[in-house]
């Protein structure tokens, strides 16, 4: 055996003073170590930890999936919004002045934010080009030689204007002479508002379910981590590492596997989204409303992938709270 | 000069039982000296209380002026820093290789890798296991084991070093290597306190003995009344 190639410690440095110097790289260089052990330790437990994110990303989706959804459901309530209203048909033969006392009385109205009237011939043409069989319709129409379709007024309300309000005006309009009819336009998007208001309640109840679900996964599976490295704990509390160099390794699983999730989620968003897209756009191009699929943007992904994170690090925090308490009182 | 001093220590457990009572004793700096006594004594009390582990139910334990019940939670790590430990049954980690195992508290401290690999090999090769660095502990025998335990307690340069059997495990061959190893430390300046059961090997080493007893210190040699203590 060789002789020890060593001083002692200075007396004069104080028993449990911090060294001065170096502090900063020293945090640096202890978080570069952690990582690295992290992405080791990851990486030799590979399908432990995919099983981790993919619970976690499962977790995120509901949500991620709900925010996208209520987003376009913003989106496109404000399409409707514009076109909600009233169609006011006038009866067949109306008379012009009938037609235009109605226009002006539209004009002045403060709820109606603009109007277009279809006359008699518009709506005849109109008719003739949507049909697929324009000519056996043209043939028809000349057999009865008159025009058989009302002028009608395609009225666009405020956007603040309320259900009760547009009922009060299609009463009033209903009442005007040559005015044979007042479609309302928004009562089913009441009702898909209504169901809207639903499903997000229920989703969001859902949500905080499954967030709490992604806080147990990362907390159960950072308590393993910390189980499995124990002993490491203990010689480490035994040669004066700090309550936070402790912590840290188990803070870098905890969003490591979060963060995982988060990726996770939004591989299994965008999944979803592409499977639902095209059926989705052919029944909105039926309602005549051109909306494409919003919310799915960088900021989105961001959100979850940070989402993922705190819930990762939270349920970290949980199961080091509950371990790691007393190791420094524990020898072997 | 007093380094390591306990006031009328008294150690008492949750159950009644006390572990060290009412002992006093001062060590100075830079020496090496022995804590005997059968197995419940209340030698690893005494070195538990010294690491900060446990505190004294009365009495005070005070490491170079400084009364341990003073320092914070926060404090505790830097103190301990100062501190290696040789425990019997080593406390090294399988799945890390010796050099590893060694570096393991230079990891804490602000220190180039480059400094970190001297240290460790300067440490390893005072024990004597410069080849040995590459290899999982499981390829070492129990004196090698027990070695590298001693390289990992004073790559730091601590101040004090606190051994709890540790030659339990080994020969007599093994056993006084591991004391002669000590004795380097103590010379560099370093105060050691060795817990041990085993007599023989103690009393030729030519050091202090302190001889504890159902908790209570019963002879110190370095007493110029034989050593008996009231």
């Amino acid at each position: 055996m060789t002789a020890p190639d060593r001083k002692v410690a200075a007396s004069t440095v104080s028993l449990a003073a911090k060294p001065k110097g170096g502090a900063v790289l020293a945090w640096l260089a202890d978080h570069r170590r952690v990582a690295s052990d992290t992405a080791t330790f990851v990486s030799q437990r590979i399908l432990r930890s995919f099983l981790v994110w993919l619970m976690v990303g499962i977790a995120l989706t509901l949500p991620g999936l709900l925010w996208i959804a209520q987003s376009n459901l913003q989106a496109f309530g404000g399409q409707w919004q514009g076109s909600a209203g009233l169609t006011v048909y006038m009866n067949v033969g109306a008379r012009d002045s009938q037609v235009r006392d109605l226009a002006l009385k539209l004009q002045e109205h403060s709820a109606v934010q603009r109007f277009v009237l279809t006359t008699p011939e518009e709506a005849l043409d109109q008719l003739l080009t949507q049909s697929d069989d324009s000519q056996f319709l043209r043939g028809a129409l000349a057999a009865i030689e008159t025009n058989p379709l009302p002028a009608s007024f395609s009225v666009v309300l405020e956007v603040d204007t309320s259900y009760l309000q547009l009922d009060a005006l299609s009463r009033q309009l209903l009442a005007l002479p040559g005015v044979d009819d007042v479609e309302i336009q928004s009562a089913w998007i009441e009702r898909l508002r209504d169901l809207g208001d639903l499903a997000n309640r229920v989703g969001g109840g859902l949500s905080v379910i499954l967030l709490v679900a992604a806080v147990l996964v990362t907390f159960a599976s950072v308590r393993l981590a910390i189980e499995s490295k124990l002993a490491e704990l203990r010689v480490l509390a035994l040669v004066g590492a700090t309550a936070s160099q402790m912590r840290r390794p188990f803070l870098y699983f905890g969003a490591s596997y979060g963060i995982g999730g988060g990726i996770m989620a939004i591989l299994l968003i965008a999944l979803f989204l592409n499977q639902i897209e095209a059926p989705l756009k052919s029944l909105l191009i039926s309602y005549q409303v051109g909306v494409s699929l919003a919310g799915f943007t960088p900021s989105f992904l961001l959100a979850v992938v940070l989402a993922g994170w705190f819930l990762g690090i939270f349920g970290a925090l949980l199961a080091l709270s509950q371990r790691l308490g007393d190791l420094g009182n524990q020898t072997s | 000069m007093t380094f390591l001093q306990f006031e009328h220590v008294t150690r008492r457990f949750e159950n009644g039982q006390e572990g060290l009572s009412d002992v006093s004793l001062a060590i100075d700096q830079g020496t090496m000296t022995f804590l005997t006594g059968h197995s419940g004594a209340g030698k690893s009390t005494l070195l538990k209380l010294l690491i900060g582990l446990e505190s004294p139910t009365s009495g005070r334990v005070i490491v170079d002026g400084c009364d341990l019940k003073q320092l914070s939670a926060k404090q505790m790590p830097w103190y301990r820093r100062q501190i290696g430990i040789v425990l019997q049954d080593h406390n090294l980690l399988p799945d890390r290789t010796v050099f590893e195992n060694v570096a393991l508290p230079l990891r804490l401290s602000p220190m180039s890798a480059k400094d970190m690999r001297r240290r460790v090999r300067g440490a390893l090769a005072t024990v004597d296991l410069s080849d040995k660095g590459g290899l999982l502990p499981r390829h070492l025998s129990t004196g090698e084991q027990q070695r590298v335990g001693i390289a990992r307690a004073v790559v730091t340069r601590p101040r004090i070093i606190l051994a709890d059997e540790p030659t339990g495990n080994l020969d007599p061959f093994l056993s006084r290597q591991v004391m002669a190893l000590f004795h380097q430390f103590r010379d560099l300046g370093s105060t050691v306190l060795v817990a041990s059961h085993d007599i023989d090997l103690i009393k030729d080493q030519g050091c202090r003995i302190l001889h504890l007893s159902q908790g209570a210190l019963v002879q110190d040699t370095a007493r110029v009344d034989g050593g008996d203590v009231e």
